[in-house]
């Protein structure tokens, strides 16, 4: 390809950008949207800021050592809480409900009612961590906000999440797309496992190594089925979208879909071998876990079909969006395949308690969601707001610190973890040694915390500038 | 799949075939468990925390112990636990009957604890380790505890024991 043939650099102001007007079904999201977004940016710089203490307070125990407030159980607590139900919850609602009202045509006509459910949401979570900085922290990861924050965290849900099954129930013409099934079933999924987690672990405990079995279970499905889902129904809207061609291999969607909701779940003992629960649990979650293959290859044929004919990689490259998405998808493809291959006896024994799973949830929750979640952002935004994007060196700077950040980090944790494994499979190299050795990937994590945060810094400024220079566009009856 | 009603059951289907067949069954399997001893007549275990263990249990969470301390001895041939000294034997299902939160940790960036008060230092030592650790230990310092929320972390630590004899865990004699 010629350098004048060659297509431009993202400039940081996409070509779908721009749009002066709204369509119906858009202007009754601006308000939420704007809502459930401003605040998913506001909780990821908080994240962030706790993520670099945390990182950093791992191969430097004394830093902040002199105040309770900031123990690295804390931070690092506070640091997850904020960055998955603080900013992952919040931009998922947001870009959920734009994806249902833009597939089925929804006019969405009770938007304070999101926002109720927006505005309770965050007030509920800045009281959890609040509490859990004061010292009111469980001892479940994602399960440790104070218990009564659990009940109002449903509630706001429901009055938040809900609209994207209504938005389906309501199609017209009954317009149906993969993206519309994952939304649902995420949807409806997390507050019946939430619920049951609640009740499981928190309010009614159930007797000894059940409730780590309930929080497993609670983890797996948080992971796959809300994360892993919704960042799915994202990338299957936009890389057909925005390639504009239809998405290869669809006929095996639903099978990806019903084989992800299936085996998300079963394979949480996986997580747990060689903990003190029944043998034949721990064998289903290996075998689940391996048969969770399954939707990853069925997501593979899928994108990658998609992707690969017609200059699709390039051209995915050269679009700010497609940039972020395919990220997300390689790190999803990349995360199921060391899910399986990882929870194997013989690996997870020598990988447990590593920063190995640490890696493996990062690819997950940042590398596939939250890249998913940037590129859905870059899309959607100019069109609610009418406004172009401020910078496009904050955009780049967005980007590579994001992508950079995520490289690091993932790398870090991932052979870290292996060699810290390694070393921990021989008894005769003691605990001390493992952790001397294991300085310098805790150095790289807080490397690449700093550079997610200068990323994050950059995104904020970017979205709030928009959003700020917002037109306040009105719908014309524009029918897209 | 266009009816919603479908796709609502068949997720339902997904989430509750495998609440059931996961944590109903482990639940059927588990929940009667209770203190029982090795052999009839004998002591009744896992032993009940003593009142200072308990409040230095709220200690250990309040602090976030758990982020770096797992509690659970694997068996051998699933890592190395034992040969490093972290248990005699490894946990068992009853061991952790009588814990309100089960704390089995998922990261060991410190060592395991399950039977910490089997090999614990004196506990003038500990606590002097809890609020100044030796240099080049990789332990924040928890200066900042008063006496009395110190004793009960040692407590609660020094009661952490998993080196008696279960029905389903016998020491080799």
């Amino acid at each position: 390809m010629s350098q004048e043939n060659r297509p431009a650099r993202p400039s940081g102001r996409p070509p779908e950008s721009g749009f002066a007007r709204l369509s119906r079904t858009e202007s009754g999201l601006r308000g939420p949207f704007l809502c459930f977004f401003a605040s998913a940016v506001l909780w990821l710089v908080v994240a962030s800021v706790l993520a670099l203490v945390a990182a950093v307070k791992l191969h430097r125990p004394d830093f902040l050592g002199a105040c309770e407030l900031t123990t690295y159980g804390r931070v690092t607590a506070a640091a997850r809480d904020t960055f998955v139900y603080g900013w992952g919850f919040n931009a998922l609602f947001a870009v959920n409900f734009w994806l249902m009202a833009q597939l089925g045509r929804f006019e969405f006509r009770n938007g304070w009612l999101a926002t109720l459910g927006g505005a309770t949401w965050n007030l509920a979570l800045t009281y959890g961590v609040v509490q859990i900085i004061r010292g009111e922290l469980g001892g479940f990861a994602l399960l440790d906000l104070p218990r009564e924050v659990g009940p109002v965290l449903l509630l706001a849900f429901l009055l938040s999440a809900l609209w994207s099954v209504v938005a389906y129930a309501r199609r017209p013409g009954g317009q149906n797309f993969v993206s519309q099934w994952y939304i649902v079933g995420a949807t409806f999924a997390l507050p019946l496992v939430y619920l049951l987690a609640q009740l499981m672990v928190l309010w009614f405990p159930t007797v000894g190594t059940v409730q780590a079995l309930a929080h497993a279970w609670f983890v797996q499905n948080l992971l796959f089925l809300w994360f892993g889902a919704s960042a799915l129904a994202a990338a299957y809207y936009f890389v057909p979208k925005i390639l504009g061609r239809a998405l290869g291999h669809y006929y095996l969607a639903p099978v990806g879909f019903w084989t992800l909701f299936l085996f998300a779940g079963l394979g949480a003992p996986a997580a747990l071998l060689g903990a003190p629960i029944p043998i034949w649990l721990q064998s289903v979650g290996v075998v689940a876990s391996v048969l969770g293959l399954v939707p990853v290859v069925v997501l593979a044929i899928n994108f990658l079909s998609t992707l690969s004919v017609d200059g699709g990689w390039s051209r995915s490259w050269n679009s700010t969006t497609l940039r972020f998405v395919v990220v997300g998808i390689v790190s999803f493809l990349l995360f199921g395949l060391l899910t399986a291959v990882c929870s194997t006896r013989d690996l997870s024994a020598t990988l447990a308690f590593t920063s190995f799973a640490e890696g493996q949830v990062q690819l997950l929750t940042y590398g596939a969601a939250t890249m998913i979640l940037f590129g859905a952002s870059y899309f959607i935004l100019p069109r609610l707001t009418g406004s172009l994007w401020p910078s496009s060196k904050l955009v780049h700077v967005h980007f590579w610190s994001a992508f950079l950040g995520l490289l690091i980090a993932v790398g870090a944790a991932l052979v870290g973890g292996w060699q810290a494994g390694q070393q921990l499979a021989t008894p005769a190299v003691s605990a001390a040694q493992v952790a001397a050795q294991s300085a310098p990937w805790a150095l790289a994590g807080s490397l690449a915390a700093l550079l997610l945060l200068i990323g994050h810094v950059a995104f904020a400024l970017n979205a709030f500038g928009m959003i700020l220079s917002s037109t306040t566009p009105t719908s014309d009856g524009r029918s897209d | 799949m266009k009816n919603l009603n479908l796709l609502l059951a068949g997720v339902f289907f997904c989430v509750a075939a495998v609440w059931t067949g996961l944590l109903v069954t482990a639940q059927v399997q588990l929940g009667s468990l209770g203190r029982a001893p090795a052999e009839e007549g004998g002591p009744l275990f896992p032993a009940r925390e003593p009142g200072l263990a308990i409040q230095g249990r709220a200690v250990y969470l309040d602090l976030g112990c758990v982020a770096c301390h797992t509690q659970q001895v694997r068996p051998a041939g699933q890592g190395s636990d034992i040969a490093r000294g972290y248990g005699v034997r490894p946990s068992v299902a009853r061991d952790y009957v009588l814990q309100p939160q089960v704390l089995l940790g998922q990261r060991r960036v410190g060592p395991d604890l399950a039977n910490y008060g089997a090999r614990a230092k004196s506990d003038a030592e500990l606590a002097a380790f809890l609020a100044a650790p030796a240099a080049g230990v990789s332990h924040p310092p928890y200066a900042f505890l008063t006496a009395e929320r110190s004793a009960a972390l040692v407590a609660y630590l020094k009661s952490l024991r998993q080196d008696y004899s279960s029905p389903e865990a016998k020491l080799k004699q």
